[in-house]
């Protein structure tokens, strides 16, 4: 093939089975985002998020230190169950949300930046678990990854219905005796499962990008919440694959990038094109039910 | 006058915790600490930007800021999407931005040291960033304070009083946004947090008034950086995450005496807009 | 007779579309105090935010205090975070904001600040945090902030919600002071017999004005059937005109409610 061939090609540099692999991680990550990311919009759970990814690192270095890569997930998952439930207790207690997240995501974080400094642990460590390594992801981590992400996508989807309810009306889904607090739980549980998953192969900021940019494009084009799930599924396996095709094209052309932060960046290109869209239809601009119960329940 | 750099440190730490006490008084009170966080991660391809170009880094820092929020203000108001998506998009774009610029040229500003600072590091000119940034706070605060404290309180009260909830939300945003600037490239984007959050959130807990806040937030911001240092340098662990550490304790304590405090008060508030029933 | 305040004609209020009030006229002179009654729905709140320049309006005459502080208000329920660290002194302060601007608080400041909680029989509890008050409480410190503005207009929103019958008496009493002291007061209420006692005069209105007149002149039963479409009852010997959703939440103490027969009425204004 010609290096011309190459580079409008978008399909031969998948063939080889090191691109396949981030390529399917991709596509399982924009099921995520079409079904975890939804429930992150409509609750409001940005913040948290983005807290559970800093939270998950102590338990990165306290695995690796104990169990080498193999104690990497096992510390992850541990440190994410405790961050949610620490979460949990301080938000309950009168603090405003936004304030007793920033306070676990730093504590947190910065127990693992001591403990890497007080173990004289790795320092490329910190960069991989933010960006990963998205390229060299193995089948192992692949597979665990898959599934957590799976674990992940069914308990949302099973819990659907009241999570929707407790989402628009938390209040009026009390009085009609959904167990609240138990969808909150499996709720982020759920984005945990998916940080976790990230984190561990892919860096935290991918799954960042994941939960939250798919589904606000997806908001912005669509009015209902179905079609916003759809449309949220195809816009992250589009700009995953999009910015995959990036990466190995500026590889081609001699520029080394991060592969994480390029497919993030596709995203938010996608995400403003999407914008760009629903204002030209008008559909962003115009009342929408879904926005402002949202907002009220806020 | 020349001091050795752990004087240096302490020096800035001090002036620093003194700074985000002041500016994490109005992040807690006005419940911005999502956009303060985004906020750092804002800053981030601005810095590395500015390293590779050779300029002055606070400066490359504050440019990203400032059109990261004009974008993420446009987001915020467009009613599908919402100031938590704006933030959420406005961090992971900057982090996206920042770490690209990165891998392009790794020896720019690497991720750690966005991270979690190199206070050891710090250079007289970044102490007098941070002096001048602590006048301003406290001269916004003397003039300001009433109205920052009611449009917070009660913006549609505020309004309402015929006066506009934008002047007051624009200073507040610019102060904490010329904070951020100021104390992220020698402290990082955690401790940077830790320091505006921990500290006004523990002082909140503690005090009922938010002028007793004014004086203890920042007390305990100069009290967990100088704690957090000495142990850093006693210990020798990382400085940053030694402080922010200090911090979330005095939180911990802090929430722990409001409990042990706390009168049986079982009111659940029913927060109804004035204008539900037209 | 003293001098209007506010004067209205031939007003409609709405936020874009189409207007949510319309053919509104109507004056609160200095001292007088109007109450402005109507179902759920009727258009008194946009009305209250009209006069604010909150909502927007199309009127031949449209005049109302203009400076800043001129109008106090008195929202229906608090919307200040219980957890929020002000103390009830500062919240009340809150309302010398408008006119100070950015100066600093002087001594006659803080006079007129304990003046107004010492007129909601408050003072004891100036240190308190204003979230460890009772929703009494918390809702006479905020006619205490708006009174702090020294208005010459005050708006009060469903005043009486949920008052016991000490408070209710209180706050009638401090409209008869206010009223005294030349204060225009537009009150809007549910509770008929609150308006008989203390306003002098009486804006009816649903989606439209359906009288302004004296309170006596404009609380007829034909005319509160034709604005409330026949909810109207009595609770402990008050008379409350209601809607179908405060029916239902007072369904125990309905004594009697009248038959529809509101369109008829409607008409002949």
């Amino acid at each position: 093939m010609t290096p011309t061939a190459a580079l409008i090609d978008p399909f031969t540099p998948f063939s080889v089975p090191f691109m396949g692999r981030p390529l399917l991680l991709l596509v399982a990550l924009a099921i995520a985002a079409g079904t975890v990311g939804v429930l992150v919009n409509l609750r409001r759970l940005e913040f948290s998020t983005d807290g559970l990814t800093h939270a998950v690192f102590p338990g990165l270095v306290v695995g690796a230190t104990l169990g080498g890569a193999a104690g990497l997930m096992p510390g992850a998952i541990g440190a994410a169950v405790v961050a949610a439930v620490v979460l949990a207790l301080i938000s309950r207690r009168g603090q405003p949300r936004d304030t007793a997240v920033a306070i676990v995501l730093t504590s947190f974080f910065s127990l693992g930046v001591v403990l890497v400094s007080g173990s004289g642990g790795a320092t490329g460590s910190l960069s991989d678990f933010f960006f990963g390594r998205l390229l060299t992801i193995t089948w192992a981590d692949l597979g665990l990854s898959l599934a957590l992400i799976g674990v992940a996508v069914l308990l949302v989807v099973l819990t659907a219905r009241p999570q929707l309810y407790a989402a628009f009306d938390p209040a009026g889904a009390r009085r009609a005796g959904l167990p609240v607090l138990v969808l909150e739980v499996v709720g982020t549980v759920a984005v945990a499962l998916v940080v976790v998953a990230a984190s561990a192969s892919v860096g935290t900021l991918l799954a960042l990008a994941v939960v939250i940019v798919p589904t606000a494009a997806a908001r912005a084009l669509t009015r209902s919440l179905a079609a916003a799930a759809v449309v949220a599924i195809a816009f992250g396996a589009a700009t995953g694959w999009l910015g995959l095709w990036a990466v190995v094209q500026l590889a081609v052309l001699g520029v080394d990038v991060a592969p994480g932060a390029t497919v993030a960046l596709t995203m938010i290109v996608g995400y403003l094109a999407a914008l760009a869209i629903g204002h030209l239809r008008g559909t962003s601009t115009r009342h929408s039910a879904i926005a402002s119960s949202a907002g009220a329940a806020s | 006058m020349t001091l050795d750099f752990f004087s240096r440190a302490l020096l800035e730490v001090t002036l620093a915790g003194a700074l985000a006490g002041l500016v994490g008084v109005l992040v807690v009170l006005r419940e911005r600490a999502f956009f303060t966080m985004s906020l750092t991660h804002a800053t981030f391809p601005g810095a590395v930007a500015a390293a590779m170009l050779g300029v002055s880094i606070p400066l490359g820092a504050a440019v990203a800021a400032v059109a990261l929020v004009a974008i993420a203000v446009g987001i915020g108001r467009i009613r599908s999407q919402g100031p938590a998506v704006a933030s959420g998009i406005m961090l992971t774009a900057g982090f996206a931005l920042g770490a690209l610029l990165q891998s392009l040229s790794p020896l720019a500003i690497d991720v750690e040291s966005f991270l979690i600072g190199q206070v050891l590091a710090v250079t007289g000119a970044d102490i007098a960033l941070t002096a001048v940034l602590l006048a301003v706070a406290i001269v916004v605060w003397a003039i300001a304070g009433p109205h920052l404290v009611f449009s917070s309180a009660d913006e549609g009260g505020y309004r309402r009083a015929g006066m506009r909830p934008w002047i007051p939300e624009a200073v507040a945003l610019a102060l904490i946004a010329a904070t951020v600037v100021a104390i992220m490239p020698v402290v990082g984007a955690i401790l940077g947090v830790a320091l505006i959050v921990a500290p006004a959130a523990a002082a909140r807990l503690v005090v009922r008034d938010w002028r007793a806040m004014l004086v203890v937030a920042p007390l305990i911001a100069i009290a967990s950086g100088v704690l957090g240092l000495v142990a850093s340098r006693w210990l020798e662990l990382a400085a940053g995450g030694a402080i922010a550490l200090v911090a979330a304790a005095f939180y911990g304590l802090a929430w722990l005496w409001a409990e042990a405090a706390r009168r049986p008060r079982g009111t659940i508030e029913t927060r109804t807009p004035w204008r539900t029933t037209p | 007779m003293s001098e209007p305040v506010v004067e209205i004609a031939d007003a409609s209020f709405g936020y874009g579309g189409a207007p949510v009030l319309s053919g509104v006229s109507f004056e609160v002179r200095a001292g007088e105090a109007v109450a402005l009654i109507g179902p759920n729905g009727a258009g008194k709140s946009t009305l209250l935010a009209g006069l604010l320049g909150l909502a927007q309006h199309e009127a031949r005459v449209f005049r109302v205090p203009a400076a800043r502080g001129e109008i106090g208000t008195l929202p229906q329920s608090s919307e200040i975070d219980p957890a929020f660290p002000v103390t009830l002194e500062q919240v009340v302060a809150m309302g010398r904001t408008p006119r100070l601007g950015l100066k600093w608080p002087g001594r006659a400041d803080r006079r007129i600040v304990a003046e107004a909680i010492e007129a909601v029989g408050l003072t004891e509890h100036r240190g308190t945090r204003f979230g460890d008050l009772s929703g009494g409480q918390r809702q006479r410190a905020l006619l205490a902030r708006a009174l702090a503005g020294e208005p010459r207009l005050l708006l009060l929103d469903e005043p009486f919600n949920g008052l016991d019958h000490g408070s209710r008496d209180a706050l009638l009493e401090t409209v008869r002071r206010l009223k005294a002291q030349g204060v225009a007061l537009l009150i809007t209420t549910h509770d008929l017999d609150l308006a008989r006692a203390v306003c002098d005069r009486t804006l009816l209105v649903n989606g439209r004005q359906i009288a302004f007149d004296e309170t006596g002149c404009v609380l007829t039963l034909e005319r509160v059937e034709a604005a409330f479409a026949s909810h109207v009852m009595e609770i402990d010997g008050h008379t409350l005109a209601t809607t179908e959703h405060h029916a239902a939440a007072h369904g125990a103490h309905h004594h009697h409610v009248l038959q529809d027969d509101g369109a008829a009425g409607a008409e002949h204004r």
